[in-house]
């Protein structure tokens, strides 16, 4: 069991901090800094992915 | 003793449902259409004169056909028809917040009554009734599980196209945008991207919250095996391979970043 709920706040911790990273890319964008905001993105579509991976191994570890 | 007093018949059903879809729909069509073209003076022009007929004859022969491709779907594109030709009736200060509101809760409602009472039939009540021993026991977990998604899903649906409509149409900062980015042609600029919005959030609610929904349709079964090969990856206690190939990522764009910033 604490295995599960280290899994999801790490989870949410990672799916919550990967939305920065695309708030980050809507300020570069704005500042017309269009390679920044495509690294950017890249990096929250990463971070969402793992967030995703973990959010898996909870919800099989609440099973 | 039941009572076998007959259900109202189909025909009395179906004078209810078109007194329904003609108040529903002539609402919808008086406010989308002869309000926002009288307030721009559109109906001076003949084409959109023209044109905001279509939308009742439309009505017409969607009711006396019943057929619900041409009143869910014919009706409402001929209501877009006349504001095709005139993009400022459905310009953002012809609305204003408020009214945009009252005007889309018209359409749900118009979308949803002709959806429910043209194919609504009431059932025969039955000589004698029986509860299932299953319908006597209190809903299993995963059903109420499956309940809160469904209504998030339901949520969702509805926030979405909102949101969206309500940030192109009455935000003030796209709206400076547009004004900066297409002087003089603010108004059909604002529509374009209104049905842009709307085309997302068709898009999003048939791709993603559809696609949701689809596992269920087909009794869980990929839902199922997927869920089985995650718990074999659980025992052996290490995550896939994409896992890692994320945070490989997350490092790699990273250090991107870094290298952009200082050199």
């Amino acid at each position: 069991m604490h295995r599960f709920f280290f899994f999801e706040i790490l989870a949410l911790a990672l799916i919550g901090g990967s939305m920065f990273f695309f708030k980050e890319a809507l300020e570069y964008l704005g500042e017309r800094d269009y390679v920044a905001a495509a690294v950017v993105v890249g990096i929250g579509i990463s971070v969402i992915s793992v967030g995703k991976e973990m959010a898996r191994l909870a919800l099989v570890q609440r099973d | 003793m039941q009572d076998l007093a007959p259900p109202p018949t189909e025909r009395r059903w179906r004078a209810f449902a078109d007194v329904v879809a003609v108040a529903l729909a002539a609402n919808v069509w008086v406010s989308m259409v002869i309000l926002p073209a009288a307030f721009v003076g559109a109906l001076k022009h003949q084409s959109v004169a023209l044109a905001a007929g279509l939308a009742p004859a439309t009505l017409g022969l969607g009711l006396w056909r019943r057929s619900e491709l041409l009143l869910l779907g014919v009706f409402p594109s001929a209501i877009l028809v006349p504001i095709a030709l005139r993009p400022e009736m459905a310009a953002s200060h012809v609305y204003g917040p408020w009214r945009f509101g009252v005007v889309a809760i018209g359409l749900i409602a118009y979308l949803l009554g002709v959806s429910l009472f043209t194919t609504f039939h009431e059932p025969r009540r039955p000589i004698s009734e029986r509860l299932l021993t299953s319908a006597q026991q209190p809903r299993p977990a995963r059903w109420r599980r499956r309940e809160r998604i469904y209504w998030v899903l339901a949520f969702l649906a509805l926030a979405t196209p909102v949101y969206l409509i309500t940030s192109v149409s009455y935000d003030a900062d796209i709206q400076a945008a547009i004004a900066s980015f297409y002087p003089g042609r603010i108004a059909p600029m604002t529509t374009l991207l209104t049905l842009t919005a709307v085309a997302l959030s068709i898009a999003i609610y048939a791709v993603v919250l559809l696609g949701v929904m689809r596992p269920h349709r087909t009794g869980d079964r990929d839902l199922v095996t997927t869920l089985a090969i995650a718990r074999a990856d659980a025992v052996r206690g290490r995550p896939r391979l994409r896992f890692y190939l994320g945070v490989a990522a997350a490092l790699g764009f990273m250090a991107a970043m870094v290298l952009l910033r200082n050199f």
